[in-house]
């Protein structure tokens, strides 16, 4: 599969941890990356508001959410190893040119 | 509970879901690995009260999430980037201060928030040198918001450590300070304009202390007009530059202005430190200056006005003395036509030497009552005979200037001459001419004369009786200039002299020709 679809993505975090920083960092810089002007990413911060995890049954943080395109997808961690990170979002060809691992 | 029956599914829908159902279970699995890996850092539990939010990093995250709860709080931007400047914490002032929302801009480069410029060239490295060598920099600078809006920021930067000791990025905390440098650009404005009318006033202006009476500023003008330098009038009292006579004058002066809050004197003397003598009028009014009261006196140099009131004054008075002289010979005139004329000819005769008289009056308006010329009286007076001036009409005399009297004296009398050259005498013909000659004679006392002669006219017969033009040409001209008149009337023409003091006919500059 190659990035032409237009992507939506949620990451969830609790607050400003090192964790979250690193994930939001990671997120940005891989679809900045690979999904260039293809990609919406918000950031969710549930510690203000934690009812927001209900909705898409966030279980732990940081965790990122592919909504679109279908099928919805979940990777949870700081998002420090790109080529999890790109299975995750079922773009396995480009996961597997990735590097393992980005900076922590 | 009812159970619906399912339809069929077909192969390749059996084949999807069971690949989401795998999809899934891994999704579960990386979620358990990632918790079990110590991979998040919190957990989301489901409780009656909602989710619950269990943070697994012990104190050091408590103490995270209270940091990041007390940073939310503040009302100046908080912004965290990392070493490669990706935002990374953004709290809510910071997004009202760059109109952003956390969630769509964190993890994107700082510039996708707002554009950096430093006010001088300089800063910058400045700026870099002390994040490198202290760890932090504190400064302003200005940075212009995705929307255009510029805003000048006092910003305090920190650079972040991770655990290993190493930079991981900077923690600014900004102050957006727009309005106070507006308020201070407005202020500095405000400054250089009034300080400007401060400098050049054509005033002198004392800013006074209420409490200890001295000077604590003074404008240029108030230095040159006392010849003090500026040093030595700041802490001197107001009767110690000669303003007042004495301290308990100086003090009177304030408590008046502490009652009324402005206070004028008129006419004070004033002397400089060089002796000069200046008339000041001074106006002090007592104001607050934000909170404090002090006293502003100006003062200005009235020496010039009180001059000119003084000239204004003498003005009126001449114009007085000379109005009732003016109308003392219109009276003259008046009683003197009227007793020696025909009465059918009075107004016609009245009118033709009040012509006269104005014209005599207008040279001396034109000349300021400083005198008249001889030769512009003579012209004057013959100005319906203009056209035989030069040629019948020859007048001869150096220039030298009548004083009032002698112009108004001698203007009516060459009135009457012209008058009478133009009815009897040798301009009532074609060929007669009139010499019109005036000297000063250099002696120790020197003398004017002045002298009509006419020749070539009708024969001159003698009159029986004596008219007003005679008085005029006479007696009244004799009186104007203290002089003495010779009337001859010879067959060949009439002449008429007159000669008086030079001191008495002309004004004194000319006296000494």
């Amino acid at each position: 599969m190659t990035a032409t679809a237009h992507y939506v993505l949620r990451l969830y975090i609790a607050g400003s941890t090192p964790r979250g920083t690193r994930a939001i960092s990671n997120v940005r810089k891989i679809c900045d990356e690979y999904l260039e002007g293809l990609y919406e990413l918000e950031v969710v911060d549930i510690s203000q508001h934690p009812m927001l995890a209900m909705t898409e049954q966030i279980i732990a943080t940081p965790t990122l959410i592919k909504t679109l395109p279908l099928p919805l997808r979940r990777v949870i961690g700081d998002m420090s190893r790109s080529d999890r990170f790109l299975l995750g979002l079922d773009l396995r060809d480009i996961a597997e040119k990735a590097p393992s691992a980005i900076t922590r | 509970m009812m159970t619906l029956a399912r339809k069929p599914s077909s192969r390749a829908t059996l084949l999807w879901e069971n690949g989401e159902l795998r999809a899934r279970i891994m999704e579960l699995e990386a979620a358990l690995a990632a918790i079990r890996s110590g991979d998040v850092d919190a957990l989301v539990v489901e409780s009656a009260a909602g989710p619950q939010i269990f943070a697994l990093q012990g104190l050091d995250a408590e103490s995270c999430r209270f940091r990041g709860d007390m940073l939310a709080q503040v009302s100046d931007a908080v912004m965290a980037v990392d070493s490669e400047t990706r935002v990374t914490y953004l709290n809510a002032a910071a997004e009202r201060l760059y109109g952003v929302t956390a969630s769509g801009v964190l993890g994107r480069m700082s510039s996708a928030i707002y554009e950096r410029r430093w006010v001088n060239a300089e800063d910058e490295a400045a700026a870099m040198a002390a994040l490198s060598e202290f760890g932090e920099w504190h400064g302003e600078n200005v940075h212009v918001r995705r929307d255009g809006l510029v805003l000048n920021v006092e910003s305090s930067i920190t650079v972040l450590a991770d655990s290993d000791g190493q930079p991981s990025g900077v923690l600014a905390v900004i102050r957006d300070v727009t309005e106070r440098k507006r308020h201070e650009v407005l202020l500095l404005v405000s400054e250089i304009r009034y300080r400007r009318l401060f400098e050049t006033a054509h005033d002198g202006v004392l800013i006074l202390d209420p409490q200890s009476r001295k000077i604590i500023d003074a404008n240029p003008f108030m230095t040159r007009m006392l010849g003090y330098l500026h040093s030595q009038l700041v802490g001197k009292e107001l009767f110690e530059i000669g303003l007042f006579k004495d301290k308990a004058a100086s003090q009177e002066m304030v408590n008046n202005l502490k009652r009324t809050n402005e206070v004028r004197y008129e006419n004070l003397p004033l002397e400089s430190q060089d002796g000069r003598h200046q008339e000041v009028e001074v106006i002090a009014n007592l104001y607050d200056e934000n909170g404090c009261p002090v006293i502003q006196c100006n003062v200005r140099d009235i020496t010039e006005r009180k001059r000119n009131e003084e000239h204004v004054k003498l003005l009126i008075g001449e114009v007085n003395h000379r109005a009732k002289n003016l109308l003392a010979v219109v009276q003259a005139i008046v009683h003197q036509t009227a007793k020696y004329g025909d009465s059918a000819t009075f107004a016609a005769r009245l009118a033709d030497r009040i012509d006269g008289l104005a014209a005599g009056q207008d040279l001396l308006v034109r000349n300021h009552w400083l005198g008249v010329e001889v030769a512009d009286l003579v012209e004057a007076q013959l100005a319906h005979f203009k056209d035989l001036l030069g040629r019948r009409v020859l007048i001869v005399g150096p220039s030298v200037r009548l004083t009032m009297a002698a112009a108004q004296g001698i203007g009516m009398a060459l009135h009457e001459l012209a008058t009478n050259a133009g009815k009897y005498g040798a301009l009532s013909n074609l060929e007669g001419r009139v010499h019109i000659a005036w000297q000063v004679s250099v002696a120790a006392k020197p003398v004017f004369s002045m002298s009509w002669l006419e020749n070539g006219g009708p024969k001159v017969v003698v009159p029986t009786r004596k008219g007003f033009g005679q008085i005029v040409i006479g007696r009244i001209a004799e009186q104007a200039v203290d002089g003495c008149a010779e009337i001859t009337f010879r067959e060949s023409g009439f002449s008429w002299k007159l000669s008086a003091p030079a001191e008495s006919a002309l004004v004194s500059t000319e006296v000494g020709i």
